[in-house]
């Protein structure tokens, strides 16, 4: 079966190749049967590349340790979920599992837009362009198809993948890395084709958005499961692949706001072009430092051969995409001007400034080390303290612009006007930051200052529901509920994108009390001895052990009371798994509704013999909002997308073919 | 017409985080050197991160006060340079003699004394996260 | 192995198939010229863009009013530009205004 994977890549390599061939000739030379020849090669790609993929998950389904990778990333002990999940859990599956959406959302994405020929004429061969480097990588470097003498059991996968999130986790990241190519590829093909419209924007909205939040998501996933799972206390720890993942959200979401500013004023055609390449550039490059190991991380595998071929891919997109925009600035020129540095298009410059210098800062810190190596021979690096300034510098006014932008009106806003819309925003943040430091939160000044913006943005967001629906009512009557209802039915996108800012918020004051203002302390304790944490009261009991079904628990019994009554019993401790020969920390955490935070309890370190428990317990107030923000983040986002048919029909209408003048 | 703001803005905006970012660099200094056990001759002043492979067992207890001790060898070149490692605070579950761990201290006679909680290893597998100590 | 084989083979013949359809279905079309967009349509479009940002930001001036984003000093300010520039817009896009399309060009 293996030959029928190694096949059907072979076919799918072929295939991408003729896309990108036949579709450039097609789209230079204007043949419109090679360019739909070319379109159907892409799309068959995706049919192929779905066999290579039925084809190995077959293989883990059934245990065919006669496959290595099988071999290398399962065990018969494997539940079935997991043993699928594997398809992701190493190199050449995961290669394989970004190739498959490539060719889904390519093959979608031409399918969709077939009538806009000549753009797609254009966007078949960058999209194939893109899918022929991983096809090849899969061919001829980095095999998931190589067989062997099948072994009495596989390797077993690491113990900290063996959870839910690893279902999700990385097929979500996979999502969003991936999905920025489809804007990429519409964007470069509106270059090569010369059109100067803004099609291109049109029929990526969507995608942009849904990669997005794909990313987003797929982000906030894994920092919960590091929270949970690898339990060091934290939920980011600015490691190079982490990072990897946040710099082309950073810019997608530099993008998603000024391509608004292209759609409504018809300025930052050149900027948006960028973005949307330094986006994707970005992600390739995200995968470039997961998969490469050239930069320590803890995510990082051993060196790698690929590491030499991606970057080689990265220099070829960065040079293409470049050369391209340059040569076709004279079409990119726009008339039109900012008309004021106080108006909403310049609070989202100054939003987008803000990202990219953020996104830039983090670039610098995670190739810092190749760098220094390069010129000083010497490697240098930098961590949490760097990250931690520049999220300060950058975070905080982009927070504070979050509130700022929907107050401000398009192109002049008087300053009088402001004045009057600031007013209660502004009341809201200062009665917020005296009342904190009237309760002692000046001990944090970046802490206090994100509580203090927080507010500035609930209010603006809330005035801006409240201003919109009595507004609606005003014009069409009802009750408020219909009213609002109306409001975000005939704006979805700038009401989804409130609802989305709000979820932004959730999660900047959640880290903000969750790292600003958490308490940690660490005890060594004997059975029946306590420790005080913050108001909390934690007495260790004795220790329990218990066999699963494929580790040892041992687990500590950890009495919580606060105010002398009993709150909660947790059970910090370790799993020991004999098949990998690992073991796993299992962390215990009590959410405490009062403060939607979390008690967090670690077993650093357990004697079995004298029983002695060294505990590590952090109080982390507001956590619990980062992870409710993600929902509101999700619901926001799909307001945002949804789609509305009084636009639809304009859309459509604006871009019939054939309907010109005479 | 008037010239458009957008330019100067943008202008200004490159100079102020060039200029945040000097400052920054200059006061809290350009990174922390990542090193092997055979370079810390050269760098007896200043933290650095010490990168090696565990070799033979630790002895001691992380949370007492005499801290525990292990020796890290070269990774990379020559692997018989070792240097003996004082640490206290958490020790990631992963840690153990054969893997690769990252340690942040400086040396003092002798002896590689690591910064409390600085202690993290590499998972030897491909795409599988390692513990992390803070 | 035989199996796999008879399968890779069927599915290269079905990809191919699919790939050789636009010539099979059409070997001897009357025009194989893909159309490209004329000057007059690519006007049509910018101007199309041109009107619907004109009309949204007339929408988006008003409600901005109602609202109180804008002053009834500013909108008064505003809206005349804007309602002049989606006449203009209006006006070209109409049929049998080929020759306005050049005038309103070139008078920006």
């Amino acid at each position: 079966m293996a030959a029928l994977g190694r096949a059907a890549l072979l076919l799918s390599f072929g295939l991408v190749l003729y896309a990108l061939v036949a579709g450039t000739l097609a789209a230079w030379q204007r043949r419109r049967r090679l360019a739909l020849s070319a379109q159907n090669a892409l799309i068959a790609a995706f049919g192929s590349t779905v066999v290579a993929a039925l084809v190995l998950w077959s293989a883990l389904a059934r245990s065919d340790f006669s496959f290595t990778y099988v071999a290398e990333h399962t065990s018969r002990a494997l539940p079935l979920g997991y043993r699928l999940a594997a398809l992701w859990s190493g190199q050449e599956g995961s290669l394989l599992l970004w190739l498959l959406i490539l060719t889904g959302y390519s093959a979608l994405a031409v399918w969709l837009n077939r009538r806009t020929r000549d753009l797609v004429v254009w966007v078949v061969p960058v999209l194939a362009g893109v899918a022929s480097f991983f096809v090849f990588m899969l061919c001829f470097i980095s095999s998931p198809f190589r067989t062997a003498a099948a072994p009495g059991d596989g390797a077993g996968m690491v113990p900290s993948l063996q959870n839910p999130y690893m279902l999700a986790h990385p097929p979500l990241l996979y999502l969003g890395y991936v999905g920025l190519s489809i804007p990429f590829a519409f964007a470069m093909g509106a270059l090569l084709s010369r059109r100067t419209d803004e099609r291109w924007i049109v029929v990526t909205r969507r995608w942009t958005l849904a990669a997005w939040t794909f990313l987003g998501v797929g982000q906030l996933l894994g920092s919960h499961w590091a929270y949970v799972e690898i339990g060091w206390g934290g939920y980011y720890a600015w490691d190079p692949v982490e990072n990897a993942a946040l710099m082309p959200w950073l810019a997608a979401t530099a993008f998603l706001h000024s391509v608004m500013i292209q759609e409504k004023r018809g300025m930052l055609k050149v900027w948006n072009m960028v973005l949307v390449a330094l986006a994707f550039c970005l992600s390739i490059f995200g995968t470039f430092l997961t998969r490469s190991g050239v930069i320590n991380s803890i995510h990082s595998f051993s060196q790698s051969p690929l590491g030499g071929w991606f970057l080689g891919f990265i220099v070829v997109c960065v040079i293409f995409s470049v050369g391209l925009i340059y040569l076709r600035l004279p079409l990119l020129r726009t008339k039109t001007k900012l008309e004021s540095l106080v108006s909403r298009e310049a609070t989202f410059l100054y939003n987008n400034l803000l990202l990219v210098a953020l996104c830039l800062t983090i670039l610098w810190g995670v190739v810092y080390p190749l760098l220094t190596q390069a010129v000083t021979g010497e490697t240098r690096s930098v961590s949490k303290p760097y990250y931690n300034f520049f999220l300060h510098s950058f975070g905080l006014p982009l927070l504070l612009l979050m509130g700022i932008g929907p107050l401000v009106a398009w192109r002049r806003a008087s300053l009088r006007a402001l004045g009057k819309t600031f007013v209660v925003p502004a009341v809201a943040a200062v009665v917020t930051g005296s009342v904190l430091i009237a309760l002692g939160y000046g001990s944090s000044t970046p802490g206090l200052l994100a509580y203090t913006f927080g507010a500035f943005v609930a209010a603006s967001i809330v005035l801006e529901f409240v201003r919109g629906t009595r507004a609606r009512r005003a014009l069409s009557g009802g009750s408020w509920p219909a009213a609002l209802a109306e409001l975000v039915g005939r704006n979805r996108r700038r009401y989804g994108g409130y609802l989305v800012h709000a979820s932004i918020l959730m999660l900047a004051i959640g880290i903000a009390g969750s790292s600003a203002y958490q308490t940690v302390r660490e005890r060594g304790l004997h059975p029946g001895q306590s420790m005080n944490v913050a108001g909390y009261v934690l007495t260790y009991q004795r220790l329990e052990q218990r066999q699963e079904s494929n580790a040892v628990a041992t687990r500590a019994v950890v009495d919580v009371s606060r105010g002398g009554s009993h709150v909660t019993t947790l059970h910090p401790g370790k799993n020991w798994y004999p098949v990998e020969q690992m073991p796993s920390n299992e962390v215990s955490i009590y959410h405490d509704p009062r403060n939607i935070g979390d008690l967090f309890t670690i077993a650093d370190q357990i004697d079995a013999k004298s029983h002695t428990l060294f505990l590590k317990v952090l109080v982390k107030p507001l956590v619990n909002l980062i992870w409710a923000a993600g929902f509101l983040f999700v619901f926001g986002a799909l307001v945002a997308m949804w789609p509305d048919a009084v636009e639809q029909r304009r859309l459509a209408e604006r871009y019939a073919p054939g309907a010109a003048a005479a | 017409m008037r010239r458009s703001p957008a330019r100067l803005v943008i202008a200004l905006s490159v100079a102020a985080v060039l200029a945040v970012f000097i400052l920054y660099t200059s006061v809290a200094g350009a990174g922390t050197p990542q090193i092997q056990p055979s370079d810390l001759a050269r760098h007896q002043a200043g933290d650095v991160m010490l990168v090696g492979r565990v070799v033979g067992a630790a002895t001691g207890d992380a949370h007492a006060s005499g801290g525990l001790h292990f020796v890290l060898r070269n990774v990379q070149g020559d692997k018989s340079v070792t240097v003996p490692v004082s640490y206290s605070g958490t020790v990631p579950d992963l840690f153990r003699a054969g893997r690769e761990v990252v340690v942040e201290g400086s040396l003092h006679n002798g002896t590689f004394v690591a910064k409390p909680g600085s202690l993290s290893t590499k998972c030897p597998s491909k795409y599988a996260p390692a513990k992390k100590s803070t | 192995m035989t199996i796999a084989l008879a399968l890779a083979a069927l599915l290269a013949v079905l990809a191919v198939a699919f790939v050789a359809r636009p010539f099979l279905r059409e070997p001897e079309p009357v025009s194989d010229r893909l159309d490209e967009l004329s000057d007059l349509e690519r006007r049509r479009l910018e101007l199309s863009e041109e009107r619907d940002r004109a009309l949204a930001a007339l929408k988006e001036l008003e409600f901005d009013n109602r609202t109180g984003k804008v002053s009834d000093e500013d909108y008064r300010e505003l809206v005349g530009p804007l309602r002049r520039r989606a006449a203009e817009t209006l006006r070209a896009l109409e049929p049998r205004a080929g020759a306005r399309h050049e005038r309103i060009s070139t008078t920006r």
